[in-house]
């Protein structure tokens, strides 16, 4: 088993959680937003726990709750994080690239993909620019 | 002494030149007949250039973008804000391929559009989706058939074009 794979499990994890406290706080269409990205890592994760358990050893496990990088008081500040989960979570999945080849390799950028139109659709509705960052998934 | 090295020195150039001759000879008679062992042995050619970059055509794409942002910047300058960041992007990832390839980005597509593109903004969107959508299919080929040491540069690049799609809605 990957330990990339792996630790995009565990982001994923991470980032289903972190999607409570953000929906709580938003209001309109932001809300349906913030279900249909909560829904689409679900569905990441359920893949992957399958790819992973296919593939033998111990599949990693989500946590009770995370601590959250800064409070989520309103608006404005769940969008902020909204923003930076789908960041973070990218992140994992670009690391997962070099060691995938092919159709697995293939979702892999599916996931990375999806996870940085998030991220501009939030910086969007936050009123962030510019929208895009050159190097989605980069670190630093 | 000194002349007598003088003529043996002549004399093997007359022998060399006259090698020459007989191997050229031989070159132009295999030419006519079988021309690939003729070019194999003797043809005296260069070696040819090493096959191109299979990420040459993503950096030449990256800079027919970066140009197409900036020409539509120059036709409806009320676009600059949402174009210039992408533009600035395309010309980000040209960078960063050519790094890779071991080139420099200063090698402009001889296809590249001339002149400010014509349109009102709305069309001039339509059409930078368009090849947005071209670039963005041929980064996510070139990331799955990627070796391991690049597949995450070509990854973003990518995903950053599907993100440009979103930001041109």
């Amino acid at each position: 088993m990957s330990e990339e794979l792996a630790a995009a499990l565990r982001a994923e994890y991470a980032a289903i959680w972190a999607y409570g406290p953000i929906g709580v706080r938003l209001r309109g269409a932001a809300v349906d937003a913030a279900r249909q990205a909560e829904a689409a890592h679900r569905s990441r994760r359920d893949a992957l726990v399958l790819q992973l358990a296919a593939g033998g050893g111990t599949v990693p496990t989500g946590q009770a709750g995370y601590a959250l990088p800064f409070p989520v008081t309103d608006q404005a500040s769940a969008l902020r994080l909204a923003v930076e989960i789908e960041e973070r979570t990218g992140a994992y999945w670009r690391a997962a690239l070099p060691v995938t080849t092919g159709a697995e390799r293939s979702r892999v950028l599916a996931a990375l993909t999806d996870c940085a139109v998030r991220a501009t659709r939030w910086r969007r509705t936050a009123g962030m620019t510019p929208v895009t960052v050159a190097f989605p998934g980069r670190p630093g | 002494m000194l002349s007598g090295r003088t003529t043996q020195r002549h004399g093997t150039d007359g022998h060399s030149r006259r090698t020459v001759l007989r191997v050229g000879a031989l070159v132009t008679l295999a030419g006519t007949g079988t021309a690939l062992t003729g070019c194999d042995l003797f043809d005296g050619q260069p070696a040819p250039d090493p096959a191109p970059d299979p990420l040459a055509p993503l950096l030449s794409g990256a800079l027919d973008l970066a140009d197409r942002y900036a020409a539509a910047v120059a036709a409806a300058p009320e676009l600059a804000g949402r174009l210039d960041p992408i533009a600035e992007a395309h010309r980000a990832h040209a960078a960063e391929l050519a790094r890779v390839i071991g080139t420099t980005p200063s090698g402009r597509p001889s296809g590249s559009p001339s002149g400010p593109p014509a349109g009102t903004p709305a069309q001039l969107l339509a059409d930078l989706r368009t090849a947005e959508q071209q670039g963005r299919d041929a980064a996510v080929r070139a990331c799955t058939e990627a070796p391991t040491e690049r597949a995450a540069l070509l990854g973003s690049i990518a995903a950053a074009r599907a993100t440009h799609l979103e930001a041109l809605r």
